[in-house]
């Protein structure tokens, strides 16, 4: 993997936080399914989306990823009833937030995908992994992009 | 301008042993700003004053006593922040004895400074509060030009609680141009507002004043602190400071009362009521919830609704 912006043949790397119970079976049916998804997603596996903390998300736009999806079961559907419910309300409010300061909005993604929905999954990771491409790489909060490298000037 | 009964009331308090410990403010040494005051015995009741230089939000200091009975002096964001406080279980109303201020607004001294063509707020020594009047040296300004930006807009300076009362009353005002600088930041592009929340961050030095006035960031160990995993480094280097900015204003979605605590206490002037006021307009939009409003009612992000917003899910 190159440091963003070196090399012309960049690929988006993009962090993946799946639910144990869905979205990670997910990914594992398009898996056994030999369904073809782009290999730039490193996942993360968390027991729910609850357990997802936007610091976990803006830590790793912090530490180089490019970008972020996080995903679980569909309403309705979470394990423990209401975690991906939570989840919702926060990550409405953080997607916002991000844009609202100036984080390209496909940056950080949010889907529901169930156990059953291998197809879904590799759909999804293909549109996260398209719009994280047409933004290039991620500058903003990286700490090794070039543009932010200097320390604060001590006077 | 302590009304004399309620100086009684508070001395009868300490005497009585109703309160164990009063907080309010006494005089301050920087220019037009009070410093909060711990009061223990009935005959130190005088140091206590009320006016436009009382900034601080004194619910920041409530907590370490919950297991006493504390009296306090709120003002109608204060007294937003006792309930925020009590909704989520850190306080209990029949251990505080709370007197409640309908408040005008507070002084932003930075805003003097601007007035009287100063650097800093130290330069303002021998600056006076005149009734509604600070006086600078020639200088005469009405302390309605130079209020804290976040209470020329507010709508809610009366308490919501209390068990005394002073202090004007006043019409609930409307919230219209409460959120006029979020939208202003929001109809900019997307590189403007990067560019203007950086810039406004870039000013900040990580030295937590904001965390620290903050009554909501009660944390015994911040994000910030922790080691195992490190989520910073504790040097003033972007993008670690717009990463602390960013989680710590985050930690205040649906808890922020919008008291301005933490823009006021900064020594760079990092507005951060431009970054906090939009998660408020967020929560009041998308959750229809306003924090401190109603001890009974359980923060946005502690509940949900099987038909929230969705839209933002691929």
């Amino acid at each position: 993997m190159s440091i963003a912006g070196e090399s012309t043949n960049w690929e988006p790397k993009i962090l993946a936080f799946l639910c144990n119970w869905c979205s990670y079976a997910g990914a594992d049916l398009a898996g056994t399914s030999r369904i073809q998804y782009p290999p730039n997603v490193r996942v993360i596996r968390v027991p729910c989306s609850g357990r997802v903390n936007p610091l976990h998300i803006v830590s790793a736009l912090r530490q180089g990823a490019d970008g972020v999806l996080v995903s679980g079961c569909h309403p309705g559907d979470c394990h423990y009833l209401s975690g991906n419910l939570y989840a919702r309300r926060r990550f409405a409010l953080l997607q916002r937030y991000l844009t609202y300061l100036g984080i390209e909005p496909g940056r950080v993604q949010f889907s529901w995908v169930s156990a059953s929905e291998g197809g879904r999954f590799a759909e999804v990771v293909t549109e996260v992994t398209e719009a994280v491409r047409a933004l290039g790489p991620a500058k903003r909060l990286n700490v090794r992009a070039e543009s932010i490298v200097a320390p604060m000037e001590l006077s | 301008m302590l009304p004399d009964e309620i100086r009684a009331t508070i001395g009868e308090w300490l005497a009585t042993g109703e309160v164990d410990l009063f907080i309010g403010w006494e005089p301050g040494t920087v220019p037009l700003t009070a410093t909060p005051a711990f009061v223990r015995r009935p005959d130190e009741v005088d140091r206590l004053i009320w006016d436009a230089t009382c900034e601080h939000n004194l619910a920041r200091f409530v907590r370490p006593y919950r297991d006493k009975t504390v009296g306090i002096m709120v003002k109608g964001c204060d007294a937003r922040a006792l309930i925020g406080l009590m909704q989520e279980g850190q306080l209990k109303r029949e251990r505080l004895r709370i007197v409640g201020i309908g408040c005008d607004g507070v002084i932003d001294p930075r805003r003097v400074c601007e007035r009287a063509g100063v650097e800093s707020v130290e330069e303002l020594d021998g600056a006076q509060l005149e009734g509604d009047v600070v006086v600078f040296g020639d200088l005469r300004i009405p302390v309605a030009e130079i209020l804290f930006a976040g209470c020329e807009t507010c709508n809610q300076r009366d308490p919501q609680v209390y068990d005394l009362r002073m202090g004007p009353e006043h019409d609930e005002t409307s919230l219209a141009d409460r959120y006029a600088h979020v939208e202003a930041m929001a109809a900019l592009s997307e590189d403007e507002r990067w560019e203007r929340f950086t810039s406004e961050i870039a000013k900040c030095n990580l030295c937590y004043a904001c965390r620290n006035a903050c009554p909501f960031c009660y944390c015994n160990v911040c994000f910030a602190e922790q080691t195992n995993p490190q989520w910073l480094t504790p040097t003033a280097h972007d993008p670690d400071v717009s990463f602390f900015q960013i989680i710590r204003t985050f930690h205040l979605a649906g808890r922020c009362v919008a008291c301005g605590a933490c823009t006021r206490a900064c020594p760079q002037g990092v507005d951060l009521r431009l970054m906090l006021d939009k998660l408020c307009a967020d929560v009041a939009e998308l959750y229809d919830y306003v924090a401190g409003e109603d001890p009974e009612a359980k923060p946005p992000l502690t509940t949900y609704r099987q038909d929230d917003y969705n839209d933002f899910v691929l």
